[in-house]
Order: structure tokens, then C-alpha cells, then sequence
């Protein structure tokens, strides 16, 4: 039952990732009909034959001398290598080369992102719920009701402009010799890390509100529960029964929403990386659209949905086996 | 009870939008949230006459970066001396239009997809509920930024690329709630006088399922106010209008950060804030009219579960335990058969 289970959600994310990549290879490449028309327009004093024999290489050059099926075929054959093509950047650099060289950058800011919103949730949720309906809660509850309202960009704008321009305890824009300068020195860490800081706090306000929320209902539901009744009827410390009762069984929603916000965690510090030109992921990509360097599009995208259906996966399976109340027949 | 009967009771509390307005403005908050959307919706509306300036005026070399003072109530921008207060203004019209826009196209594709995959079962459902789940799994923004560049900059192609995106959460909570619908004795009766599928669908399941579609309308609004901001900020929104994304992207670019003029980062921020603000109050109070033993608490939460479209379990939980203290309907007191419950 179970191993069947496993193979049929495995054959899913399979045929989910199938069509999210026919689908990445082929919405990047609306336009494009032709590499040469957009990439070389005619230039003066240049006659037609001459412009013919520069759209016939370029053709050749980009792939685009075989239809646009023989060249999804020629895609796949790549990835089978774990090719995804070729940059249209001078250089023609592998894509994956791009990807693998953003990536750090970019988890640097969403893994303290998601480990400083899941602690610090954690914290303010729990301390909310044991003093349900007192100022700690209200609190929570009103911060929650402000900062669902504000988009991460002003918040990242206001953060920049006080703590940056104003206090200047953090650099307002990343340095940009960061990236070149980096050599795995204490000194370089810790600029990463001063730089960093902005960036990440304006990512963490909205994590920490959502992970306390959960937090904190989920606390609640626990509390009411009557093994928790007994133990405090025992006379247990509230401590004892805090970490060992409530603690323990409250943490499952917020595994599942961690499994569901990891998938979106690395594409979603698009605007972020803007605002403080943060040479992350977010950036390559804007950087891809704002050329048309369609294949390096299409590899992010393909990555970053890789991930999600991964991510999706993972979730989906964990939370069998940490909740043994779920019956497997009756999941979708 | 059992859980179908408790969905027909949630059916059963809906109704017209007139009745929903009426109840929101009975609620506190639900005025609240009523009073400031129809303030900015009148402000939109009557942008020209409200504004003190010109704020496509560019030529105010003269009043560059002028702080808040009476003649200019948020004071003008560092580069070119627009107003900002008649910027933020006619901002408004870009916020409302693509947020109540989109809200709007949205709650009809996701309604009758919901509906479709509901009623018509089968092949159309499995359809419905593959695409459903491909569309969790695709990186959104990035494939709204590369759309918008691709099929051009206006605020069309937006509020399109937003819908086809968006419709998916709706569809999925309204194909539960429609699971349950169709084996009530009315819809049955429908069938068995020989009403068509067409029919049923838009005069009988569709009515039941109305709570649904305006709450999601005024939630999905106002995430869309924040979306729209983001990409407006990206340098993706329509190049010829004002919108609050946009102020903030100049304000930014325009160095009004190393100057000091925060008046040009709060004015838009605020404006965000209150539409987004006023339409997400709408949204929750609604949850809780229809869902009274709600408290406002967690219906916060319920936002962000509802970014997981999940919270609809949640809400019959909570539902169900209420059973014994409202009683069934009588013309309706035969339950379903326990198939068409979807977990």
C-alpha cells in the first residue's frame, strides 16, 4: 500500500515536470521566430543577400535551421546531459554554468531567510498562543494585519533608506566587488553578511508573521487537547509540558507550510535582489528577460520548477510518515 | 452531523451581493474596509478634479524636490518636479482598475471551472484538476515577467497574464463545495424534470457557491494590488501611466533614498497599503459573516492558509463543531450520498 503509494506520487511529479518543461520551452520562445531578425537587425547599407546569408548562420548558430519539434527533441537530448543550452551572452556561457554561479548567492539570502523566520515564528507564535487574548497576542494579530498589506518591496525600501542612508549600520546597495572579491576569508564572509542583512530582514518580516501565525493556532489546537489537560492536571512544569506535550504534536502544520514555501523560496526574492542589486538568481533572470536571452530563461525557469515539484514531493511524502494519522487511500 | 450537510449549510448562508453588503456594513471592520474602498474608488474616479497638479507634468524644473508643505501637500519629486500628491492620486486608478478587474475575471473563470469540474465529473474534472495542479507548481512570477515582456506592456496583457495564472485557487475550492451541491434534493429535482446541465450549473450550484466567489473576489483583489505593484516596481507595468509601483521604482532610481526624500517612498506605500488594507478587511469580515464562530485572529491565519487553498477544511472543522447548536433545514434534511464528499 504504502510503496505504491511512494511510486504513484513519484510517477506524478514525472509527468508534472514533463509538461512544465514543454511548457518552459516553448513560452520563452514566443517572438522568436527567428533568432536573427531580433538579435541582428538589418543595419544600414546592407543588401538583402547579404542580410539573407547572415540570417541562414544565425540560424545554424542558434538551432533554428529544424523545426521547433526537432529542436524540443534536441532540447531533451541536453538534458539528459544536464545541458540546458547556451547563453546569448557575449562568451556564449553554459546556462548551467550561469545557474550554478548565481545559486549560492541567492540561497545565502533564502536559507537565513527561512531559518530566521522559522525560529523567530516559532518563538512569537508559541508565546502568543500561551498568552492568548493578552497584549503578546494582539500584537501578533495586529502586526500580522499591517504587514500582509505592505508589499516586501517597500518594506525593502524603507529598510534600505533608515538602516541604510539614514543610520548607516548596513550598506544600502550590495557591494559590488563582493561576488569578486569573495575567497572564503573571515573578513569576506562577513561583508556577505553585512551586506546581506537588508535584504534578508525585508524577506524575514513577512515569513516570521505567517510562521507565527501557524504557530500559534496550531499551539492552540494542541493546548485544548485532553492529554494536555492530564499533564497539567499532574502537575507536570509548565515547561515539561510546553516542549514535551504542546511543542512536539503543534509542529506538523508548520513542517507541511515549510515543505510548501521551500518550492517558491528561491524564485521569490525576484524583487528583493532588485532593490538591492543583489547579484542572486532573481537578477540573472531579470537580466535574461530585459535581453531576450531566451535559453537562459528557459533554463531558470526549468530549475526553479524543478525544485518546486521536488520540494512538493518531498512534503507529500514526509508528511505520511510523520503523521501516522494520515491515511494514504484518500490524498490526492 | 455529517460533513455534506454541513457544506449545504454553508451553501445555504449565502446570497446576493446585496444581502453581502448589507452584513458587511453591519460588522465594524466590514464598514471600515466598505468606507475606505469607496473613498479610493471615488478618488479614482474623480482623479482629474482632485488633483491639485498636473502630474504628467515634467517641466517643473523650479520645484524639484520640494519637501511636504501646503502647496504641496507630499511634496514634488527630485528629478522633474511632479506633484506627488497628484501622482498618488491618479495611481489609484491603476491599483483599483487591475486589482477589481482582475478580481472580477478571475471569480468567473475560477467559478466555472470549478463548477464544470464539479458538476461534469469525469474527464473535464481529471482535466481541470491535472491543469489545476501544474499551475501550483510553476514559477509564477517569472513566467508573468517573461509574458508581459513578451506580449507587451499594457495593462490588458496584465490583467490576462494575471487571470490565467490566478483562477486556480478558486476553481479548487469552489469543485469541492460544487462535489457536495450536486446531490442535494434540488439539484436532483432539476435533473429529473429535465433541466439542462447548462441550466442547473448556472441557476442552481452556481447561487450556492455566490459566498465563495465575492469573498475570494476581494482577497484575490487585493493580492493582485500587491502583484501589480511588483511588477509595476520591475519596470513591467504600462510605460505611459502612474501607478504606485512605478513611484517607487522612480523614487528609487531617481535617488530619492541618498537625498533624503522619503516623502516620495511613503506616499505610494501608503497608497498601497490602504487599498490592499481596505480590500483584505472586506474579504476576512466576509469569512466571518458567513462563518460566524470565526474569530478575527484567525482569520488572519486563514489568509495565509488561503494562499495554500486550504482553509475551506478549516472552515467546515470549525463548522462541524458547531452542529448541535444549529439545526438542519427541514426541506433539506435528507444527506447526501457520502461519495460526492471530497476530502
Amino acid at each position: 500500500m504504502k510503496r505504491s503509494y511512494v511510486i504513484q506520487r513519484i510517477l506524478y511529479a514525472v509527468f508534472i515536470f514533463f509538461v512544465v518543461l514543454t511548457l518552459n520551452f516553448f513560452i520563452p520562445r514566443i517572438g522568436v521566430h527567428d533568432p536573427a531578425e531580433r538579435y541582428y537587425p538589418p543595419q544600414g547599407g546592407m543588401s538583402t543577400i547579404e542580410y539573407e546569408i547572415i540570417k541562414q548562420f544565425t540560424r545554424e548558430q542558434y538551432g533554428f535551421d529544424v523545426s521547433a519539434f526537432q529542436q524540443y527533441v534536441r532540447y531533451l537530448q541536453g538534458l539528459l546531459r544536464l545541458d540546458l543550452g547556451t547563453s546569448l551572452r557575449s562568451g556564449s556561457p553554459k546556462v548551467t554554468a550561469l545557474i550554478a554561479q548565481r545559486l549560492p548567492w541567492t540561497l545565502v539570502l533564502s536559507v537565513s531567510t527561512l531559518v530566521i523566520s522559522l525560529f523567530a515564528g516559532l518563538l512569537f507564535g508559541t508565546v502568543a498562543a500561551w498568552k492568548r487574548g493578552r497584549w503578546q497576542d494582539t500584537l501578533l494579530l495586529n502586526a500580522s494585519t499591517v504587514s500582509v498589506a505592505l508589499p516586501s518591496f517597500f518594506i525593502a525600501l524603507m529598510l534600505s533608506f533608515y538602516l541604510g542612508f539614514r543610520l548607516e549600520l548596513f550598506p544600502a546597495y550590495t557591494n559590488p566587488n563582493m561576488v569578486a572579491q569573495f575567497d572564503w576569508s573571515w573578513d569576506a564572509i562577513r561583508m556577505v553578511f553585512t551586506n546581506a542583512a537588508l535584504p534578508i530582514m525585508s524577506m524575514s518580516l513577512g515569513g516570521i508573521i505567517g510562521y507565527s501565525q501557524i504557530t500559534r493556532n496550531s499551539v492552540i489546537a494542541v493546548t485544548n487537547e485532553d492529554y494536555v489537560v492530564t499533564a497539567r492536571a499532574k502537575g507536570l512544569p509548565q515547561a515539561t509540558v510546553l516542549y514535551k506535550h504542546v511543542l512536539r504534536n503543534a509542529l506538523l502544520p508548520l513542517a507541511t507550510s515549510i515543505g510548501m514555501n521551500i518550492g517558491g523560496l528561491i524564485g521569490g526574492a525576484i524583487i528583493i535582489e532588485q532593490v538591492f542589486n543583489w547579484q542572486g538568481m532573481g537578477t540573472l533572470f531579470l537580466e535574461a528577460n530585459s535581453t531576450k536571452d531566451y535559453p537562459l530563461m528557459m533554463g531558470i525557469m526549468l530549475f526553479l520548477s524543478a525544485f518546486a515539484i521536488l520540494a512538493n514531493l518531498v512534503t507529500e511524502l514526509l508528511y505520511v510518515i510523520l503523521d501516522p494519522r494520515v491515511t494514504v487511500g484518500d490524498k490526492r | 452531523m455529517s460533513r455534506p450537510n454541513v457544506l449545504l449549510q454553508v451553501a445555504q448562508r449565502g446570497g446576493s451581493l446585496v444581502t453581502f453588503v448589507r452584513k458587511l456594513w453591519q460588522h465594524p471592520q466590514g464598514r471600515l474596509g466598505l468606507i475606505l474602498a469607496g473613498c479610493l474608488v471615488l478618488v479614482a474616479i474623480l482623479a482629474p478634479i482632485l488633483a491639485p497638479y498636473d502630474p504628467y507634468d515634467v517641466t517643473q524644473r523650479a520645484a524639484k524636490g520640494l519637501r511636504p508643505s501646503w502647496q504641496h501637500p507630499l511634496g514634488t519629486t527630485t528629478t522633474t518636479g511632479q506633484d506627488i500628491f497628484s501622482m498618488l492620486i491618479y495611481g489609484s486608478r491603476v491599483s483599483l482598475m487591475i486589482g477589481i478587474g482582475t478580481g472580477v475575471a478571475l471569480a468567473f473563470l475560477g467559478a466555472l471551472m470549478g463548477v464544470m469540474a464539479g458538476y461534469l465529473g469525469g474527464f473535464v474534472d481529471n482535466l481541470i484538476v491535472r491543469v489545476v495542479d501544474i499551475m501550483l507548481v510553476i514559477p509564477t512570477l517569472p513566467l508573468i515577467i517573461v509574458l508581459t515582456s513578451l506580449l507587451g506592456r499594457s495593462y490588458f496583457v496584465i490583467v490576462l497574464v494575471f487571470v490565467i495564472f490566478g483562477w486556480t485557487g478558486l476553481a479548487r475550492v469552489i469543485r469541492s463545495l460544487v462535489l457536495v451541491l450536486k446531490n442535494s434534493n434540488y439539484v436532483k429535482a432539476a435533473e429529473l424534470a429535465g433541466a439542462s446541465r447548462w441550466y442547473i450549473m448556472t441557476k442552481h450550484i452556481l447561487p450556492g457557491t455566490s459566498h465563495l466567489i465575492i469573498m475570494n473576489t476581494a482577497l484575490t483583489s487585493a493580492g493582485i494590488m500587491v502583484a501589480e505593484a511588483g511588477l509595476s516596481f520591475l519596470g513591467l507595468g504600462d510605460p505611459t501611466a502612474i501607478s504606485w509601483g512605478k513611484m517607487l521604482a522612480e523614487a528609487q532610481g531617481g535617488g530619492a533614498l541618498l537625498f533624503g526624500a522619503w516623502w516620495w517612498i511613503i506616499a505610494p506605500g501608503i497608497g498601497i497599503f490602504l487599498s490592499v488594507f481596505s480590500f483584505m478587511r472586506i474579504g476576512i469580515v466576509m469569512e466571518e459573516v458567513f462563518n460566524p464562530r470565526m474569530k478575527a485572529s484567525s482569520s488572519i491565519y486563514k489568509l495565509f492558509k488561503h494562499l495554500n487553498n486550504t482553509y475551506l477544511d478549516e472552515v467546515f472543522r470549525s463548522m462541524e463543531e458547531e452542529e448541535s447548536v444549529v439545526r438542519e433545514p427541514p426541506d433539506r434534511s435528507d444527506a447526501p450520498t457520502p461519495e460526492g464528499c471530497h476530502g
